[in-house]
């Protein structure tokens, strides 16, 4: 996985390792069962502080996206292809959804508008062949 | 010329050269040690000064070589030693002089205003890493175990007093009582020079390759071949060095002897082993910039002037010049890297903010400076 950060951007280090890791996942670049870097190697490739690591792994491991263990390090816990979501999260998620859809609108986009940027958006993810749930359950 | 001048000759000819080149070895995106965005890697400045460096260093190369072979030539062979240190100063003033100059313009344009500053990795360095080449230390280690055999088997045969110098006829100008040090330093020195550079390789392999923002695959996987060329490279050169010390040990014991020119025979193998590393560098520049694939070379007489490392989305490599010091020395406390790639020239540096890699630079100093005491008060 190629990941890219901005250090002197505005959003924090964490959230922007954070982010990028879910987006890879969504790619399918980070399936399932694939490791991470382990928060020591990647602080050392970043050039940041391991503790910055530390905090995206810990943010990705309560949202149960990635599983850390003693021996095998960070691996990815689950992706498009493991099946719906845990019960209340998508509940959580349109909430956050709805106010960046709310920016958008607020900024004058038509609804059409929005909706083909969210279809945009959708199109370089990787879903499962068969995948009527997965679909219905990301937008 | 006795064979102390030929190796001060050599060594300056290695230092000329491999610092007349650096320029063309380092990629587009760093010049002089100064991080520079790929929309101005052709700007007149670089270019300029990067013609000015191949024509100064040039002249220290020609000037340095004739001041070692006049004085090689002259009765004062002895001080053709000098020259090496004089040709490194003044490498470095030129070097200072357009490093200097870049950065005079660079700040002075704002270069990287309203760029977007970007650190890109390939996790897979780590998820799927480069093997050590643990095959590679098998000669060195061989050539280590073979002269220990060999200098245990002639131990108690020796004479009681030992050649520890030799004139430039080839015959001994100096003479010690036979001791285990002085028998065996040569080994001690194979030691020391298979160990650093077996030790210094594992913390390179698990160092930070250098990655391009915007290029992140191609320069990753540029980095990949660079590393495993270079290291084997670095481990022939140890071979024929512990060679160099192996031919050496066997004139101490006295197993053979040579006069005039070919007393010179021990400096070969280790000379042997530069010019094929250099060879090396050039081919694969630092970081494996000069290797094939989109973002290569800057000519070595060009300005390097193809954009390098400038991705689609605009995002360039940050502006960390504020962390190195004089251009060629690393400090930045914030980043755990013990090691990182050099900004001039092929290679590597440590992070001297980091407290490791101070310890790692303090250690090898000590015992360098050690050899030389050692040495000054054997001599004595």
């Amino acid at each position: 996985m190629l990941l890219t950060i901005e250090p002197d951007g505005p959003v924090p280090i964490y959230q922007q390792i954070r982010d990028r890791i879910v987006e890879a996942i969504a790619t399918g670049q980070q399936p399932a069962g694939s490791a991470l870097p382990s928060t020591r190697q990647l602080a050392v490739d970043l050039g940041i502080n391991f503790h910055t690591v530390n905090k995206s792994y810990d943010i990705l491991r309560q949202e149960g996206l990635v599983r850390i263990n003693r021996k095998s390090g960070a691996v990815i816990r689950r992706d498009a292809a493991s099946g719906p979501p845990e019960a209340g999260w998508t509940q959580d998620w349109t909430g956050r959804l709805a106010t960046l859809l709310a920016e958008a609108a607020a900024q004058g986009m038509t609804p059409e508008q929005i909706a083909a940027h969210c279809r945009a958006a959708v199109t370089g993810f990787a879903f499962p062949d068969p995948a009527p749930d997965a679909q219905e359950g990301q937008v | 010329m006795t064979a102390a001048s030929l190796t001060a000759i050599l060594a300056v000819l290695f230092a000329g050269v491999s610092l007349w080149v650096a320029p063309a070895l380092t990629r587009p995106t760093l010049q002089f040690g100064v991080r520079v965005p790929p929309q101005h890697t052709g700007d007149p400045v670089i270019r300029r000064e990067r013609r000015g460096y191949y024509w100064r260093a040039a002249a220290v190369l020609l000037t340095s070589a004739a001041a070692a072979l006049a004085l090689a030539g002259s009765g004062l062979a002895g001080w053709a030693a000098i020259v090496l240190p004089g040709e490194l100063a003044a490498d470095f003033g030129c070097f200072w002089l357009a490093r200097r100059r870049i950065t005079a313009v660079k700040d002075a344009q704002d270069w990287f205003a309203g760029l977007k500053q970007r650190v890109a990795i390939d996790t897979s360095w780590r998820t799927e890493p480069l093997r050590y080449p643990v095959k590679w230390l098998i000669p060195p280690v061989a050539v280590l175990v073979a002269t220990a055999v060999i200098g245990a088997a002639r131990y108690p045969d020796l004479p009681s007093r030992v050649a520890t110098g030799f004139a430039a006829s080839g015959a001994a100008d100096r003479w010690a009582a036979k001791s285990l040090w002085n028998s065996f330093a040569k080994v001690a020195g194979q030691l020391w020079v298979t160990g650093l550079w077996a030790g210094l390789l594992l913390i390179i392999y698990r160092s930070r390759p250098d990655t391009d923002a915007g290029e992140e695959g191609g320069s990753s996987r540029r980095y990949r071949s660079f590393l495993g060329t270079y290291a084997r490279a670095v481990l022939v050169l140890v071979t024929l060095v512990n060679v160099s010390l192996l031919l050496a040990a066997l004139r101490t014991w006295q197993v053979y002897r040579l006069s005039g020119i070919a007393a010179a025979l021990p400096v070969l193998p280790a000379a042997i082993g530069l010019v094929i590393l250099l060879g090396v560098a050039v081919r694969t520049g630092q970081a494996g910039s000069r290797l094939a694939g989109p973002a290569g070379a800057g000519g070595l007489a060009g300005g390097g002037g193809a954009a390098g490392g400038g991705g689609a989305a605009g995002a360039v490599n940050r502006d960390d010049d504020r962390f190195w010091k004089g251009g060629l020395i690393y400090i930045n406390r914030d980043d755990p890297a013990i090691m990182v790639g050099n900004r001039f020239g092929v290679g590597w540096t440590p992070n001297l903010g980091n407290p490791k890699g101070l310890l790692l630079y303090g250690g090898i100093a000590a015992v360098i400076i050690g050899l030389i005491v050692v040495r000054v008060l054997l001599a004595g």
